[in-house]
């Protein structure tokens, strides 16, 4: 038993410190990429959020055309369609540095992933509300916008906080296969350091234990939230 | 069950008689299925028009088209006079001046009971934080839960949360109250509470429209029973009269059914 | 006369039943919605016919029988088997572990929720990279060799562990949504806790658990597409590597590949729903079924799903 590489393959942090610059960096990579594409995608997810429970018939059509399509697709063939196709065939964004273009592309192509998410979660967070809470709104004289922004969304936000949190952390996780766009972040670099210094099970670790401090925060503020702002009935 | 029932009558035989409400040969569909048939019903000022019949003949919807909570496919609803604004704002004016009390209940569940009474007065009819708030405690106080305003709807129990609807209501001050099976959804216990302020509603002259299966309260605060089976009014008669001589045989073996126990 | 429902949700908790006035800007909204759809698609096309993606040479090829028998059929078919033995497998996972999570013995339970909650914390992607390049290097280091790991078991792997761990969620889940009542009556009966289990739990935990799990698989079908990361010759690979490489014909090739996939998750997720429905319906359960949307609550870490 050689002794040392045990310890070198099974134990030892040392690779992961010694890197611990590029590691940084790619993890700060992921945290760009996440909080762009939360932003957008919560923005975009609104509004097919809004088209879908909307009476006019053209709106929810194209709404669930997009929800469909896009949650039935995977995300490693979007964000390729957004690196080969989008940049390389159609040219889009070819001319700007490929750090740019990476980041662009791999925004563009999460978010509107994630979008279908987030517009059936707040879809079914509308559902949750009792269809007596809006006709109990209306009866008290309260016009549409109104019995809306008092009555039917407070309540609906409140049931959408846990869901919602659950696509965020997805979301977050998901980040990973933005190397498949041309967008260097963590998983890129836990894949460029397998291969400069090895698989080694700390450096797997590091990094898992690198995802978990951005995931389980995230699902524990989430679910203290939805706790603490709860409608009970 | 209550024994004030001439005193009740006495309010509305002195009130106004001007129709306040008047459904003209209204019809209602549900896709192919006709729920309303040719209804006409006029609801006098001070009046109280309890709707009794078999389950599914139509009495809820007959109810919520009078404040369009259903539209309907034929006839003419007035109020008041006016006839029964379509949509927008003058639909949410109408409202406000219609108070609706469901079997559900439906307090605003995100909100206290005094935030439940305060909403409309605030928002609808634009009175400032304190007088609302005044005005709610008061009914509150009169519903008897003023000491639970803090609280929400869920902390209350089926009877006090109807009480809190009924005086949510009320703080609209409202031509005419709806009520559609009030007390269909709460324990025996607590179904009382709710009729006695219901009565004394009555009493004080509130114009009401009632759905109800609770033949006490028909017979002793009902200035008229309209009975409805299969969509249709089939008989309109004074409670004494409906209860010991009802004239058609819908109306005869509905209250066999009914009145057995 | 007080054990009548509410009227059951129907119509839109959102709006009245329209005017004319809403009619008509409903209308104009409609129109104004179909112009803006039409000009984007309409921008895409045109942006296609720029780049010359119409020719009839980069879409004939998928009217050759030969380029599906060589590339996308058995990219299909790469994509199936990943997919089918990985579910196989987190199934028997999400089993032994749920049964491990739901243990009263603390040495039993504590790494099993440990295992799951660490699953669900991470990438899928990563646990792919491990898994291919992690055991050679583990077996290194106790003096062994062995084969190197191919990129099938390598997605298998990740897809096991990640999508197993929502398995075990998914099942404690439809345990916990059995009332209480059952067991009770179970062990008013004489049975021992494992008899309840198996006889009454299980049972009935089974139908409230299938529209997740179904639904679950459509997020196990797509995770599948990872494999092209490291090589895997699934059908996302047959289309943007293979074919591309044939015919130089990406766009093609991505729209065709996109319309497999979404066909058939469409349909794995129209039974989902029927499931769902079915059991709703179904009286062999004292439980309401999980809703098929509960999985990705249920891949959330330290989350335990919806509360029913
Ligand atoms: N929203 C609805 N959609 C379709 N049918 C309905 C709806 N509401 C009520 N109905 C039908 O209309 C009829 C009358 O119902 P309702 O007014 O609730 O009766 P009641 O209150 O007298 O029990 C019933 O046959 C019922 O099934
Ligand atoms: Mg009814």
């Amino acid at each position: 038993m050689d002794w040392n590489n045990f310890y070198d393959k099974l134990l030892n942090f040392g690779p992961f410190l010694e890197h611990s610059n590029e590691i940084w960096s790619g993890f700060l990579a992921t945290i760009r990429l996440s909080a762009m594409a939360a932003v957008l995608a919560l923005v975009l997810g609104t509004l097919l959020a809004a088209m879908r429970v909307s009476p006019v018939s053209v709106m929810r059509a194209t709404a669930t055309m997009y929800v469909n399509t896009l949650r039935n697709t995977p995300l490693t063939l979007i964000l390729l369609f957004c690196g080969l196709g989008l940049r390389d065939t159609l040219g889009f964004m070819a001319q700007a540095a490929p750090t740019v273009s990476g980041y662009w592309l791999a925004v563009a192509g999460l978010s509107a992933y994630t979008a279908a998410f987030v517009c059936e979660t707040l879809r079914s967070g509308i559902n949750t509300v009792p269809i007596g809470q809006a006709e109990a709104a209306r009866s008290v004289g309260l016009p549409f916008s109104q019995s809306l922004r008092l009555v039917i969304l407070p309540q609906a936000f409140r049931a959408v906080i846990a869901p919602l949190g659950s696509v965020l952390i997805a979301m977050i996780k998901n980040t990973s296969v933005a190397l498949v766009a041309g967008y260097f972040e963590a998983t890129a670099t836990m894949k460029q350091l397998f291969d400069d210094v090895g698989a080694t099970v700390p450096l797997f670790f590091g990094f898992a234990i690198g995802y978990m401090i951005l995931t389980l925060p995230t699902g524990l503020l989430f679910g203290w939230l939805a706790k603490r702002m709860a409608v009970t009935r | 069950m209550m024994d004030s029932a001439p005193a009740v009558k006495a309010v509305a035989a002195n009130g106004n008689d001007a129709p306040l409400v008047e459904l003209k040969n209204v019809n209602k569909y549900f896709g192919s299925v006709h729920v309303l048939k040719d209804i006409d019903l006029v609801v006098r000022r001070g009046e109280v028009v309890v709707v009794i019949g078999p389950s599914g003949g139509g009495k809820s919807t007959l109810c919520r088209t009078i404040n369009r909570l259903e539209s309907i496919d034929e006839g003419t609803i007035l109020i008041d006079g006016q006839p029964l604004p379509i949509e927008g704002k003058a639909l949410a004016r109408l409202r406000s001046e219609v108070g609706m009390v469901f079997q559900s209940f439906n307090l605003f569940a995100h909100k206290t009971i005094l935030q439940n009474v305060t909403l409309g007065p605030t928002k609808v009819l634009k009175l400032s934080k304190a007088q609302a708030k005044e005005e709610a405690m008061r009914l509150l106080e009169r519903v008897g839960i003023a000491h639970q305003a803090e609280k929400y709807p869920a902390q209350l129990s089926g009877g006090q949360q109807q009480r809190v609807a009924i005086a949510r209501a009320l703080a609209m001050h409202p031509k005419v109250m709806l009520f559609d099976e009030p007390t269909s959804a709460l324990d025996p216990e607590m179904i009382k509470e709710v009729l006695d302020v219901m009565t004394d509603l009555a009493r004080e002259g509130m114009t009401m429209v009632v759905v109800t299966h609770e033949m006490g309260f028909a017979r002793n605060a009902a200035n008229r029973i309209v009975f409805i089976a299969d969509g249709q009014i089939v008989e309109e008669n004074t409670p004494e009269e409906f209860f010991t001589n009802a004239q058609s045989e819908r109306a005869k073996d509905f209250l066999s059914k009914i009145l057995v126990h | 006369m007080r054990i009548r429902q509410p009227r059951k949700q129907q119509g839109s908790v959102l709006f009245d039943a329209p005017g004319p006035r809403a009619r008509w800007l409903n209308r104009v909204l409609g129109v104004v919605t179909a112009i803006v759809v039409l000009g984007v698609v309409g921008l895409f096309v045109w942006q296609l016919d720029r780049k010359g993606q119409w020719a009839w040479a980069l879409w004939e090829p998928f009217t050759e029988a030969k380029v599906w028998q060589s590339f996308i059929l058995p990219g299909l078919k790469n994509t199936l088997s990943a997919a089918v033995v990985a579910a196989a497998l987190a199934l028997g996972f999400g089993v032994i572990f749920g049964f491990g999570r739901l243990s009263e013995r603390r040495w039993i339970r504590m790494p099993c929720g440990a295992a799951v909650e660490f699953f669900r914390a991470i990438p899928v992607l990563i646990m792919i990279f491990f898994a291919q390049a992690g055991p050679p290097v583990i077996a290194d280091a106790f003096n062994r060799s062995i084969e190197p790991i191919s990129a099938f078991e390598a997605v298998v792997i990740g897809l096991t562990l990640y999508n197993g761990s929502v398995f075990v969620e998914i099942f404690r889940a439809g345990i916990r949504a059995i009332p209480a009542g059952q067991a009770e009556a179970g062990y008013a009966i004489g049975l021992r806790k494992s008899a309840v289990m198996l006889r009454i739990l299980l049972p009935q935990a089974v139908t409230t658990m299938m529209p997740v799990i179904v639904s679950q698989v459509v997020v196990l079908l797509k995770d599948s597409a990872l494999g092209y990361v490291i090589a895997y010759e699934d059908l996302l690979n047959a289309g943007f590597v293979q074919i591309k490489s044939n015919f130089n014909n990406l766009i093609p090739a991505a729209i065709v590949i996109t319309g497999i996939y979404v066909a058939i998750n469409l349909t794995v997720s129209y039974l989902a729903g029927w499931l769902e429905r079915r059991s709703r319906r179904s009286r062999k359960s004292a439980a309401v079924p999980l809703p098929a949307d509960a999985s990705a609550l249920l891949a959330t870490p330290f989350s335990k799903g919806p509360s029913i």
